[in-house]
């Protein structure tokens, strides 16, 4: 009998193999036993396929950028078609401060390294500047022989976390010679690299490109490539593309080394830098600088992961540095702003009113709901060199879509014996869920068979579960101001001809203290209604405004009528508005985000009497409605 | 109709690979030969060292750095009718006697057990466990 099975990879498998030839093949009879002699060389043979089949599989493994796993071979097969992945980059802040000092220097300078101290978490962190900066001065006193006492201001500068390390290189014409920088978690963005001619007594300033676009033989550029460890090597011009390096030329190369998104969050800051006069000497400010915030520390992000490369890679190969298609924008957003998590991606065609020309973006970052507008103005200026002429991005503020649950629970109290643990257990389930993909993007779905079966899921001991599925959208009000509000909820909303379709939280409106809420009125063919302000009163509703606007159930959205709005109960003038989508499973429609909001949905356990057998005939069972409530307003 | 009964002599290779003089085959261990090296190899292998099997074998080695006397003698014994108890199932009867030659600074081991299923006589194996502390 032949060796025939030769895709055993586990060492018991190759073991048995062997020993399922030698039964058919041979005399020997003892390699059964582990003590025998056969059985060591067996071992021996096993040992050597295994480790020869690990070594063949884990080479092609590590082939494909698909299932590579180490990352020098996923950044290596990456850079096959042209992707560097991101670095770590630092936080960054932008603050202000005044010198003051007795002297005659009409300039000071900032020198470039560290400026700040920040604090985050009850540790230090260290903010520093890429290049020295310099700045004018003037007399704030009486000026006494020339030496008056003077003031330089520091407005608006922005620092980066981490420390500034400078390293040279000397060309030695070699072609093996590499330069390398050995530090781990440079920002790259931060990489400044002058080269000096061996006649030359000033450096000249090579800039950093991602590709060889427009590059000549005498461009003064370089590139950066990913190698082993996180750390990076420069590659310059071979005389071709790019200006090929002198021999015995220097290379001075000043960098900043981060800790990533470990900055992000500092916002006071205590002065640690070194001013010179124009001079060049270094002086104590004689006042103790007292540095202002304008802006607290963000955007910083760690070295971009294994997973993140094998997915965008591809993507920003196709996308050919070039933002056409949605996809494009997915790629190319990431690589701009790291801490991105989703992107949605508009074409103006597709709005109402259509904006042609235009592309609207919603972008979630990782860590918060919005970007501050110093984020949007920085993603919409690098944007500019990968967008095509004529087409204008707008980043719009992210549009939350709630979905909360309404869920009675039944379980076996004989198997349980704490019912809050369970329903812990049973929140914990759903914020799990609630964390997955389906939901945490745009375009994402909320799937209502799989929200049911991961709460039957989470304990033997529960039965069953009731659960209603409700869609909510934050209404942010301008107070004291006459406006009109739409709100779009990109899902049919379920309809009953009584009306109370919509539900808000209270708010008070100019001319009337009462507490009011919208509510709606459907008209006869069921798809169109008005919405109508109310306000609670013991013998009813009563309309107070009864046109307050008009309300698509198809389309699912809501156009509130111009109304000056003086104050809403929930905090930061926000008021709830909640529908019930006519199919359970929740669609992420264009620009809106899904999100399963559990802190406001509702979890009751009920002791399921019939499972449990408490109750045989069923009477006085605990019965859950699987519809919606007629009450008013949102509670 | 005549059927052919194979014989089932327990049949090892020797370790030793020294050709046979004449045939130039490589040795071969049969029966009682093949199970006391087998003991023996049982008993010098420690653990951890097969690989992906790491119970299989004996800690006397590491007990030979205790001293010399009936305690440890106890200990290894126990250890080797243990290992073998555990991995050589073709052993029956087995009486394991480790006496300590503190003199010599050595145990002298002997093993004594029936091979299961082969009319063969009581086998015996004796050998010297030098101590090595």
């Amino acid at each position: 009998m032949p060796l025939t099975k030769f895709t055993d990879l586990d060492f018991d498998q190759i073991k048995a193999s062997i020993k399922s030839y030698l039964r058919a093949n041979s005399n020997f009879t003892d390699f059964d036993f582990e003590g025998s002699n056969f059985a060591v060389l067996i071992d021996t043979l096993a040992y050597n396929t295994y480790i020869t089949a690990f070594n063949s599989n884990m080479v092609v493994n590590e082939s494909f950028i698909d299932s590579a796993t180490l990352r020098e071979n996923v950044v290596s097969l990456a850079r096959n078609i042209g992707y560097v992945p991101r670095s770590r980059k630092s936080a960054q802040a932008q603050i202000s401060f005044n010198i003051q000092y007795t002297g005659t220097s009409p300039t000071v300078t900032l020198s470039k390294g560290l400026v700040c101290v920040g604090a985050v978490d009850n540790s230090s962190v260290v903010f520093s500047i890429p290049e020295d900066i310099t700045t004018t001065s003037s007399l704030i006193g009486a000026d006494v022989n020339g030496n008056g006492p003077r003031r330089a201001s520091f407005s608006n500068i922005d620092v980066y976390e981490g420390t500034l390390l400078a390293r040279s290189f000397q060309v030695n014409g070699s072609i093996d010679q590499r330069f390398i920088l050995d530090n781990p978690g440079i920002d790259t963005s931060s990489i400044r690299v002058t080269v000096r001619g061996p006649q030359e007594t000033v450096g000249r300033e090579y800039r950093q490109i991602e590709n060889i676009i427009n590059v000549t033989s005498l461009s003064e550029i370089y590139l950066i490539q990913e190698v082993t460890d996180e750390r990076y090597e420069l590659l310059f011009g071979d005389g071709i593309f790019g200006k090929k390096l002198e021999n015995e030329s220097v290379i001075e190369v000043s960098y900043i080394v981060c800790d990533g998104s470990r900055g992000n969050g500092s916002r006071v800051f205590s002065f640690a830098g070194s001013v010179e006069n124009s001079t060049g000497i270094t002086f104590l400010p004689t006042n103790t600088v007292t540095i202002t915030t304008n802006q607290s520390a963000t955007n910083g992000s760690d070295i971009e992961p294994i997973e993140s490369v094998k997915y965008y890679a591809p993507r920003l190969y196709s996308s050919q540095y070039r933002a056409v298609t949605s996809k494009d924008y997915e790629a190319i957003v990431q690589r701009i702003y790291p801490d991105t998590e989703s992107v949605s991606v508009v074409g103006g065609e597709e709005l109402d009113p259509p904006e042609f020309g235009t592309v609207v973006l919603s972008i979630k970052p990782k860590n918060g709901t919005f970007l501050s507008d110093f984020t949007k103005a920085q993603i919409l200026s690098d944007l500019k060199q990968y967008s095509v002429a004529g087409v204008n991005q707008r980043i719009e503020d992210l549009k939350l879509l709630y979905i909360e649950l309404y869920s009675n629970v039944f379980y076996n109290a004989s198997q349980v014996s704490d019912a809050k643990q369970l329903k812990s257990d049973v929140i914990s389930s759903l914020n799990t869920y609630s964390d997955s993909i389906d939901l945490n993007t745009f375009g994402g779905r909320f799937k209502y068979s799989k929200a049911v079966k991961i709460i039957d899921d989470t304990n033997t001991a529960i039965t069953s579960n009731i659960t209603r599925v409700v869609i909510r959208r934050d209404l942010k009000a301008l107070v004291n101001q006459y406006t009109q509000y739409e709100i779009c909820y990109g899902n049919k909303f379920h309809v009953v001809s009584e009306g109370y379709n919509i539900k808000s939280t209270g708010f008070t409106v100019e001319g009337s203290s009462d507490l009011l809420y919208f509510t709606d009125v459907p008209n006869a063919d069921m798809q169109s209604g008005a919405i109508a302000i109310v306000k609670e009163s013991d013998s009813g509703p009563v309309v107070i405004v009864p046109a307050a606007g008009t309300i698509d159930y198809v389309k699912g959205e809501i156009i509130i009528n111009t109304v000056n709005i003086t104050s809403t109960v929930k905090e930061n003038q926000i008021i709830e508005i909640q529908a019930v989508p006519e199919s359970n499973d929740v669609i992420g429609l264009k620009d809106l985000y899904l999100q399963l909001d559990i802190s406001n949905s509702t979890i009751n356990m009920a002791r399921d009497t019939i499972t449990s057998g408490e109750q045989i005939s069923g009477v006085g069972f605990p019965v859950a409605s699987s519809y919606t409530n007629g009450q008013l307003s949102r509670k | 109709m005549a059927s052919t009964k194979v014989s089932r002599a327990f049949k090892d290779i020797s370790l030793s690979f020294m050709p046979h003089p004449i045939t130039k085959d490589l040795p071969v261990l049969v029966n009682e030969r093949a199970i006391a090296r087998s003991v023996r190899n049982l008993v010098e292998t420690i653990p951890t060292e097969r690989f992906f099997n790491p119970f299989l074998g004996s800690d006397v080695r590491d007990t030979l750095f205790d001293f010399c006397d009936y305690g440890t003698a106890s200990i290894i014994a126990n250890q080797i009718e243990e290992t073998i108890i555990n991995y050589e199932p073709r052993v029956g009867n087995l009486n394991v006697v480790v006496l300590p030659r503190p003199d010599d600074n050595t145990f002298e081991v002997t093993i004594a057990f029936d091979i299961v299923g082969q009319d063969l006589p009581p086998q015996n194996i004796s050998f010297i466990l030098e101590v090595t502390r």
